[in-house]
């Protein structure tokens, strides 16, 4: 079943989060991932860690909610990790023939690790507490300015938040599409390359003639709502930078203070 | 509020050699404000363009309509005309825009510009008007169909619209769904005066209207009360439709002269209108015995014991969809398969073709163990067609798709056209639909050829999950006649998934009822339907003349109360106005 990816799905909360202006939550969220690539020392990696694991609590989100996201990707995590400690130069600690397994190699797999892992938690920590909608809401405002030199801010964000919408349908519409061909004798999982891609032409036309009438439906269902563009529409949630977000980024700047601060003391 | 007049439409065809289709004929009608009006008519009648030139989605190609005397042709109305007029469509996941309940309510009213606070009372409002309060912040595609239909019409509701069109809103509903709409309808209608336009196939939807239109050709060819229109019963007939079953059985009687007072459109008028004849007739009490078809003689095709299916175990989203199902599936029989939504009822089938494997217990297939090695022998046993079968078209001909099963079962190329042939006629389709792209023909049409593609693999078992989902009364009919057909001439054996619990009385030979994952009944529709109580704790209906002669066996009326098919109960009340008592040997036909 491919309908249920919980990677980064919103849960709604009330916490402070939850709250801020989805732009904030943007902008710092990429200052924290920059971040997150430029830690070295371990002194570094438990600042930082200690930082994500409040924004954690701060969410409300459970942390076994927040650690799943994490599953699909442990396993590619781990191979990251260990293909590094083979690959890594330095004083040897184990030596099997040709494979050599050294001090230092460990210890950048270990911090490439939970380098990774604090990624990862750090992006869903912004899915998981902004609606899709208050997102794209975000992207639409901040390219707001672009509009000028033609780039169409509002047809891109709602375009997002379309496919973001469908997403499920069109995934539950695959497995079903594939079921009927299945029973009708299709095979895709056995034979070459080429002769699979082939298999997956019953399953891809009936999926894009559906994907097309949907959009033809949905256009329809769209204007009969009165929809025309960016053009006099308001919006039920506005999304404004408030106290809170002030708070949030004098918050942000302190805590880069905190982790990069002694490198510039030393 | 709305009026056509002299209004032609014509779709601009698709290329240069084609002629234009004309699906407007030369309609003038006018809809009252606070009018509850319900159009019927076959598929392909022109009733969704009638609609889409309502809500200015369409232009007339000659004639005009105004909307509370706004011209639809005029541009510059077609905002104000939308806000008036509200449109809801057929497909519940097709309309819904946001990934929030909150935010699509809100999208309507957005588009209108005005100030959130107001946006935030309306959507308030509405979703508490249609029950959805506490699902605001869900995702649209974790609700029900009904559900969706409702926060649509909750959509349109946040714009206080002066008028509601629904376009077929309800045929891709289950009974449950249906319901909640149509009661959601009702009320908008009773309560805030809304003018609302329903268009629809299901006849028992149009009862409650002001006033029924009824087309065909893209013309109105009847209009009236629906108490005039539904005695109008060859009138309809001959327009692909049908009437409410109990009206068609008070039709019946009349045919065979029985004198009945006025006409009925509901069980409860029926009821009142045959407990008067049976009265007047002066009929003893009798004591009531039930009686049941023969068992078919048990040759089972099919053995499931303790079958278990856990979907995603070990997840938060874990969910046990059958639960300990042991049943035999006897050779040539017709069984219907009936539950509500989630039941376990698909999960059940997809196990008999090895698309779903058990969790535990075993399935057997014509003495297959169901498995991996057996998995491409089984599934040439058992043909399996999914709901909207016309959905997996895909080749460029007619051919080409049907044999795509076919083709891949090491068959001659000779044997392969005899299969089509074969199955072309049975399904009572023209060869020269064959060389044709799938994708140009009707609805009914393409249903069919999906359904070919399965029969050609000639399977002896053939499994079908609502068969008959969006076809009007007229195309479900032929439906059940070619599989009754093939059922017949080569001894197929059927398994159908249905809401449609007329259909299944009238088709079946037993009934297998599921909830929760379980077994609950498996027995002849006779039995089944005769534990009514039980299937209405189930969420389940029972065929409307069987509830009609239950509630006159109840009231001391000797009739019996296992009657089910139109038929049965017209003979049986012949015979009981003749004083012969029921006639048994009618109603085994």
């Amino acid at each position: 079943m491919m309908r249920n990816i919980t990677l980064g799905q919103y849960i709604p909360g009330e916490s402070v989060l939850h709250r801020l202006d989805p732009r904030s939550k943007i902008i710092w969220t990429a200052v924290l991932m920059v971040a997150v690539f430029m830690i070295d020392t371990w002194q570094e990696y438990v600042v930082m860690g200690a930082f994500i694991a409040l924004l954690l609590v701060l969410s409300g989100i459970p942390v076994k909610q927040s650690l799943k996201g994490l599953k699909p990707l442990l396993l590619i995590l781990a191979i990251t990790a260990i293909l590094n400690i083979f690959f890594v130069k330095g004083t040897p600690l184990v030596e099997l023939g040709p494979v050599v397994i050294t001090y230092e190699g460990l210890i950048s797999a270990v911090m490439l690790f939970f380098r990774l892992v604090m990624l990862v938690v750090s992006a869903s920590l912004m899915t998981l507490t902004t609606t899709p909608m208050a997102m794209t809401d975000g992207i639409e405002r901040m390219m707001k300015p672009l509009e000028r030199i033609g780039v169409p801010a509002h047809e891109i964000a709602m375009m997002m938040s379309i496919a973001l919408r469908f997403i499920p349908t069109l995934m539950e519409e695959t497995d079903r599409i594939m079921k009927a061909q299945a029973s009708r004798g299709a095979d895709f999982d056995t034979g070459n390359l080429l002769k699979r891609v082939k298999s997956f032409i019953p399953v891809l036309v009936p999926l894009f003639v559906s994907a097309f009438k949907r959009a033809d439906e949905l256009a329809e269902a769209m204007e009969s709502r009165c929809y025309r563009g960016s053009k006099g529409r308001t919006r039920l949630k506005q999304i404004r930078f408030t106290m809170l977000d002030l708070e949030a980024s004098i918050a942000g700047i302190l805590f880069l203070a905190l982790l990069f601060g002694p490198r510039f003391l030393a | 509020m709305i009026e056509f007049r002299d209004v032609y439409f014509e779709y601009r065809p698709q290329s240069t050699d084609q002629p234009a289709t004309r699906a407007i004929n030369g309609i003038t009608e006018r809809i009252r404000q606070g009018e509850f009006v319900a159009v019927l008519g076959r598929n392909g009648s022109g009733k969704s363009t009638m609609a889409r030139l309502m809500n200015a989605l369409l232009v007339p190609t000659q004639g005009t309509v105004w909307v509370e005397g706004m011209d639809t042709s005029r541009g510059e109305m077609v905002w104000e005309i939308r806000k008036t007029l509200g449109m809801v469509f057929q497909n519940p996941d097709n309309q819904i825009v946001a990934t929030t309940v909150e935010e699509d309510l809100a999208f309507g009213p957005e588009n209108l510009g005005l100030d959130p606070a107001e946006i935030r009372r309306r959507i308030d409002d509405a979703a508490r008007y249609v029950g959805m309060e506490e699902h605001m912040r869900h995702s649209p595609h974790m609700l029900s169909g009904g559900q969706k239909q409702r926060v649509a019409i909750a959509g349109i509701l946040a714009m206080e619209p002066r008028c509601i069109v629904l376009d077929e809103s309800t045929s891709m509903l289950d009974p449950r769904g249906r319901k909640e709409v149509l009661n959601l309808v009702r009320t908008l209608n009773r309560e805030r005066k809304i003018t609302i336009v329903l268009i629809t196939h299901h006849m028992e939807e149009a009862v409650d209207a002001d006033r029924v239109l009824v087309m065909d050709n893209g013309r109105i060819i009847m209009e009236g009360v629906p108490r005039d229109i539904f005695s109008r019963v060859d009138e309809l007939k001959k327009a692909g439709l049908n009437v409410p079953r109990v009206t068609q059985l008070m039709h019946e009687l009349k045919k065979r002269g029985i004198e009945l007072d006025g006409s009925a459109l509901t069980v409860e008028e029926a009821e009142e209108s045959l407990k008067r004849i049976l009265s007047r007739a002066g009929i003893p009490r009798r004591h009531m015995n039930g009686t049941s078809l023969p068992e078919k003689p048990g040759d089972p095709i099919v053995r499931i014991r303790d079958l278990t299916h856990v979907y995603m175990p070990g997840t938060t989203f874990e969910k046990k969809a059958l639960d300990n199902v042991s049943m035999d599936i006897m050779r040539g029989e017709i069984l219907g398969i009936i539950g509500r939504t989630g039941s376990g009822k698909s999960t059940l089938v997809q196990h008999l073709n090895g698309l779903l494997k058990p969790t535990s217990g075993s399935v057997e297939v014509d003495g297959l163990e169901c498995g991996k090695k057996t998995l491409k022998e089984l599934r040439q046993k058992v043909g399996l067609i999914f709901q909207y079968p016309e959905h997996q078209l895909f080749e460029e001909t007619v051919y080409k798709d049907i044999i795509f099963g076919p083709a891949r079962m090491g068959l001659s190329a000779e044997e392969i056209r005899e299969r089509v042939k074969r199955v072309l006629e049975i399904l009572g389709l023209s060869e020269d639909l064959l060389e044709k792209s799938p994708f140009e023909l009707s609805g009914g049409q393409k249903r069919r050829v999906a359904i070919a593609g399965v029969l050609a693999m000639e399977p002896k078992i053939l499994v079908l999950d609502e068969p008959t989902a969006g076809l009007d009364p007229q195309g479900s009919e032929e439906v059940f006649k070619f599989l009754t057909r093939l059922n017949r001439t080569s001894g197929t054996t059927i398994l159908i998934i249905s809401h449609n619990m007329d259909q299944v009385a009238a088709y079946c030979d037993r009934v297998a009822v599921l909830n929760d994952g379980r077994l609950e009944m498996l027995d002849t529709p006779r039995n089944v339907f005769g534990r009514e109580e039980r299937l209405r704790e189930l969420d389940l209906d029972i065929p409307e003349i069987t509830r009609l002669f239950r509630n006159l066996a109840r009231s001391g009326y000797p009739v019996s109360s296992d009657v089910l098919t139109i038929r049965e109960a017209a003979d049986e009340i012949a015979a009981i106005m003749q004083g012969q008592g029921p006639d048994k040997e009618g109603m085994l036909q």
